[in-house]
């Protein structure tokens, strides 16, 4: 069981996909204007890594390397399909914002990337623990940065309709954040920030280590 | 409209005004991948035009031929695009490592990687099943083939015109003086904010 939370929690700090390891860039930035998308994308991101984890690694034995990217390929499309047809019937708002970017999972190479170096070696509890683990990272970097583009972007953060936070009324907001420019500016703050967080808590441990 | 004008739109649409790298933000990885050496991002600009013009024309058969006929293809075009795509770029490799050897020597090593770069991936879907990018606007709800050729030419070129110039800003900020907590990516990425801000100028050109 600690096993199984060090590896739900390595994916969240210290290999978080996209502010350390730097793979899935495209859709964070692409679909962080709003936070209700943002919400959305990230949890079918955690439901198709989550399951295509699950299954590549109950069948990791009978899987033959020689043609294991196509099956891997196979297998998450299939997932993604899925997640496409449930949005369109349920959540068509926020469907028609996301567009491309659903079936653009497919090719997150978050998803491919952790099927290839996790599932294909791990037992498939451990594999739910990574998937869970890496889409909430990922889930978590893009809700913030969503966050920020909104409230800064617009003044206030609405969540179907309803405004949820709302900035003083003297706030004139920059729309250069909404824009693309901002996402890529805010998002090399937020990679320098996770980079100081992580060197400070190292740099604790170590103290702790030499106190011992 | 008159032919050429739809086509010179749809070539500047996909170059510039919906520059699929710096104002949609699909094909990153390349983007911050390969962009370290001007070298390296040229090969992989003209490996990213090659595989898009076959891919789009394989993925534009397929829909109106098989996917579009049978009516299967609002459930079954992820996974045909994609298996298409990446079983293409295989045989192409095979191709070009017997028949072409300068040619796989200055793209072969980026022809796997492009297989799951979504740029590929976004401009064939465009290409067959147009409603993403609110092209429809300029021609109409369906492309033909002519017509998908041109905008994917469009939207490669652009592609590689971003990637190429980034290159060349990512080599002269290697001899900057930078933050220690900003250097390499998070100076790269503002750097790259910077860039798209060009590209906001081009937004609504032509109503795009």
């Amino acid at each position: 069981m600690a096993e199984w939370f060090r590896t739900f929690r390595q994916g969240i700090a210290i290999e978080n996909p996209l502010t350390v390891l730097m793979i899935g860039l495209c859709a964070t930035l692409a679909v962080s204007t709003q936070l209700k998308n943002a919400v959305f994308m990230g949890l079918a991101v955690v439901f198709v890594i989550t399951m295509s984890n699950v299954l590549v690694s109950v069948f990791r034995k009978h899987i033959p390397s020689e043609v294991r990217i196509p099956i891997f390929i196979v297998v998450i499309a299939s997932f993604v399909t899925i997640v496409d047809l449930v949005m369109k019937a349920f959540v068509p708002s926020v469907y028609q914002v996301l567009g491309i970017w659903i079936p653009l999972i497919v090719v997150n190479c978050m998803i491919l990337g952790r099927a290839e170096a996790f599932a294909y070696n791990n037992r498939p509890l451990l594999s739910i623990a990574d998937g869970m683990g890496m889409g909430t990272g990922f889930w978590l970097v893009m809700v913030i940065l969503a966050a920020i583009r909104e409230l800064f972007g617009t003044g206030k953060i609405v969540w179907f309709g309803s405004t949820l936070i709302a900035l003083p009324s003297g706030y004139e907001p920059p729309s250069l954040l909404l824009l693309f420019p901002g996402a890529f500016l805010v998002f090399g703050f937020m990679i320098a920030g996770s980079r100081w967080l992580n060197e400070r808590s190292q740099a604790r441990a170590e103290a702790r280590a030499c106190r011992r | 409209m008159s032919t050429v004008s739809q086509f010179a739109l749809l070539f500047i649409g996909g170059a510039l005004i919906n520059n699929i790298l710096l104002t949609r933000f699909i094909g990153l990885c390349p983007f911050f991948g390969v962009s370290g050496n001007m070298e390296t991002s040229m090969g992989m600009s003209f490996a990213v035009v090659f595989v898009m013009m076959m891919a789009s024309t394989a993925t534009w058969v397929v829909w109106e031929f098989v996917l579009a006929p049978l009516g299967v293809g609002e459930f079954l075009y992820i996974p045909a695009f994609i298996l298409i795509i990446a079983s293409l770029v295989q045989f192409v490799e095979m191709y070009l490592r017997k028949a072409s050897p300068v040619l796989y020597r200055a793209m072969g090593i980026f022809l796997p990687l492009i297989t799951t770069n979504c740029a590929v991936l976004a401009t064939a879907t465009e290409s067959a099943k147009p409603g993403f990018f609110k092209l429809n606007i300029a021609v109409g709800a369906s492309l033909s083939l002519g017509q998908a050729l041109i905008y994917t030419l469009g939207v490669s070129v652009g592609f590689g015109f971003a990637l190429i110039t980034f290159a060349a800003l990512r080599e002269r900020l290697e001899l900057a003086g930078v933050p220690r907590l900003f250097k390499g990516t998070p100076i790269a990425f503002i750097t790259a904010g910077l860039l798209s801000l060009a590209y906001v100028g081009f937004s609504g050109w032509f109503g795009l």
